[in-house]
């Protein structure tokens, strides 16, 4: 029994990872239907961010985040205003889905070139600190991973649903072509989207890099595990972003406690692919319009 | 000075820079040079210069000076696109390579096909050496070393050392799902049930994971007294920190090559987690160079044309199978492929006659059969040689 409940928890708190590296992406997806394929290096970047400050300035690596969100939201608006926004006008909206692939590996070629292929150890800060609660043991990072995805998913919907930016981001999700009719500027809203959906990944990566060492290729390491959250979640849900991650992460665990090792990946595959079949936009999700104008 | 003795000089001066351009020979520098093998890669590529430099600077090959033409097999496709341009437009007479086991099977079968000599210096994959090729020869020691190394280790070090029989020792074997974890798993299971072992599980995981606490968990269940690990670094790293976190103490844990030879692996889990973890691959540099003749000299060149400390063994061992073959290349009579392949198969170097350690005698499939990995143990946050016994720096310790 004992055991059964440390692989719950193992499962829950790799839950509460593959949650907080999936926000961004959802929320990115549901409003501009750009699938980024460079979530990922976003991924990277921040936490080679984390590492820079903690190491150079020597600031705990939660304290980095007062940077690290900017500067990704930063660099998530960039790159809607530079590389998908001139795209969204191409006939094809796939353009921009190779758009990010190319940024994705720019990304990693660009860090490889920086940092060269060894890993960047960010100060661990006493976050992998074993914690037992009752008969399982977790990490205190882990902990506040778990408690910062599930805050954030809160925050979002309150912010989405109960200010005049959140309503004006939903409309523009809901119909572009309505929403500017209603004196809404869509560009910049989607702007400001990509930028928070950035963010996003800027606090997962000052919450990972002490847990994780960092390195040019760490975010594909993430990335299609997110992608498979924010599918199974419907995509563009956030709350379905969160429930999903729990399920993967469970399922992770169990698997491969009780199945073996070598067939988890077969298992959270498996399982993903039923779910789809059974319901095809995913738990949380409703029929998403995949157009910009509808 | 005289109009003779002027025409005289010139004419000396003229066959002098005649004789020095016509008196070169090329060779082939096949390695990743940039992408994510580029660390290693380079490193690597540095041990064959400075074989090349010192054959140079006793006279070069056949009287011939050598220069590298260096060609970068950044993924598999430009390993074949660098072999061809090697071969064809820059005319080497050889190719040394390659540190990746993929790149150098793709781009062996195009000098195979050219009748052009490959010798391979450092990848470890079995196929390599096992397509019965005419024209590749590899110097290292293989996945197959690394295997049978280990097992040797714990039963005549490991299981004494920690006063038990070693058929009462649980084994855990866990890998990466590569072809390079799961055939040095493969052999590990294979040497250790010859030898008598109790394998427990073997378990394999994908190298992306990003957490291992399902295997850690069931490795404690089972009570593993010693874990292999076949793994590269983030994987390497992950399991050390994640055992460690669960309160699993095996009496050992041996991991092979990748991640555990390297420092930044220790400073990622921190010396008090990785003190005493064992560790089988190429030759390092803390080992007793009573053994390795010719190391300190290695170390000391290696100083003085890069500027720093060598990073991983993977310069050294590719120094000794460069050494071995440009020596037995000069002794070919001429640069005819068959020239140098009959010359190269009739290398015999003994044991301990290398800064490596390990002697040179091609067996089947033009394998280095004399080839062997070493034991190390990470000792106070340095990586030490504690097997073989001739080779060892300082004596295996064991938690108390």
């Amino acid at each position: 029994m004992e055991t059964f409940l440390q692989v719950v928890a193992n499962g829950l708190m790799l839950g509460g990872l593959f949650a907080i590296i999936s926000i961004g992406l959802t929320l990115i997806f549901g409003i501009i239907k750009v699938v980024n394929f460079a979530h990922g290096e976003f991924l990277m970047a921040g936490m080679f961010l984390t590492y820079l400050i903690t190491t150079k300035l020597g600031l705990h690596p939660y304290a980095s985040v007062v940077v690290v969100a900017p500067a990704l939201f930063v660099l998530g608006a960039l790159t809607q205003r530079l590389l998908i926004q001139p795209l969204l006008s191409a006939r094809d909206d796939h353009v921009q889905i190779f758009a990010t692939v190319g940024l994705s590996t720019a990304m990693i070629n660009l860090a490889l070139l920086l940092y060269g292929a060894d890993i960047a150890n960010t100060p661990t800060s006493g976050l992998r600190t074993p914690v037992d609660i009752g008969p399982v043991r977790v990490l205190e990072g882990q902990i506040y991973i778990f408690l910062c995805a599930a805050l954030l998913v809160v925050g979002l919907e309150l912010f989405l649903h109960r200010t005049q930016t959140g309503r004006a981001i939903r409309a523009v999700a809901q119909n572009r072509a309505a929403a500017q009719l209603m004196g809404i500027n869509a560009n910049w809203i989607y702007v400001l989207s990509f930028g928070i959906g950035a963010a996003c990944v800027g606090l997962a990566s000052s919450l990972i890099a002490p847990l994780y060492p960092t390195s040019s290729t760490i975010g594909t390491y993430f990335v299609l595990t997110a992608f498979v959250v924010v599918v199974l979640g419907g995509l563009g849900s956030i709350p379905g972003a969160f429930v999903g991650a729990m399920l993967i992460g469970l399922i992770d665990a169990l698997a491969g406690f009780y199945i073996g090792s070598d067939l988890r990946e077969a298992v959270v595959f498996g399982v993903f692919l039923i779910i789809l079949i059974l319901r095809p936009s995913g738990l949380f999700g409703t029929r998403v319009k995949l157009s910009h104008i509808s | 000075m005289t109009k003779t003795a002027l025409m005289t000089s010139s004419a000396l001066a003229l066959a002098l820079l005649a004789g020095q351009a016509a008196a070169e020979v090329k060779f082939g520098a096949l390695y990743p040079f940039s992408g994510g093998l580029a660390l290693l890669g380079e490193e690597s590529a540095r041990g064959l210069e400075i074989a090349v430099d010192e054959i140079n600077a006793a006279g070069g090959v056949q009287g011939e000076q050598v220069v590298l033409e260096r060609g970068d097999a950044v993924d598999n496709n430009q390993a074949i696109g660098e072999a061809r341009r090697l071969i064809s437009v820059a005319g080497v007479k050889a190719i040394f390579g390659s540190y990746s086991s993929a790149r150098s099977i793709a781009a062996s079968q195009v000098a195979e096909l050219a009748g052009i000599p490959y010798f391979e210096l450092g990848a470890v994959a079995d196929e390599v050496t096992a397509r019965d090729f005419k024209y590749l020869f590899r110097t290292n020691p293989t996945a197959d070393h690394m295997g049978k190394l280990i097992v040797n280790m714990i039963v005549e070090k490991v299981a004494p050392g920690l006063g038990k029989d070693p058929k009462d020792l649980k084994i855990g074997i866990i890998h990466e799902d590569s072809s390079y974890g799961t055939s040095v798993a493969g052999h590990q299971k294979r040497y250790g049930e010859e030898a008598g072992l109790n394998i427990v599980t073997t378990q394999g995981y994908p190298a992306a994971t990003v957490d291992m606490s399902s295997i850690v968990l069931d490795l404690k269940q089972r009570e593993v007294d010693i874990v292999l690990q076949t793994s590269y670094q983030n994987d390497s790293v992950l399991f050390l920190q994640q055992a460690n976190e669960a309160g699993f103490k095996p009496a050992a844990i041996i991991g092979g090559g990748g991640g555990y030879s390297m420092l930044p692996t220790a400073e990622a889990v921190g010396s008090d987690v990785i003190e005493g973890v064992l560790d089988a691959d190429f030759t390092q540099y803390a080992v007793n160079t009573e053994f390795t003749p010719g190391l300190e000299a290695f170390v000391a060149a290696y100083k003085a044309k890069y500027n720093e400390e060598p990073r991983s063994g993977h310069s050294l061992n590719n120094y000794v199978g460069a050494m071995a073959v440009l020596k037995a290349i000069d002794g070919a009579g001429s640069f005819e492929p068959d020239a140098i392949v009959a010359s190269v198969s009739a290398i015999d170097i003994p044991q301990g006659a290398t800064a490596a350690g390990y002697g040179v005698q091609f067996g089947a499939g033009n394998q280095n059969d004399r080839a062997s990995m070493m034991g190390m143990q990470w000792q106070d946050g340095r990586l030490v040689t504690v097997y073989p016994e001739a080779a060892a720096a300082a004596e295996m310790r064991f938690a108390q």
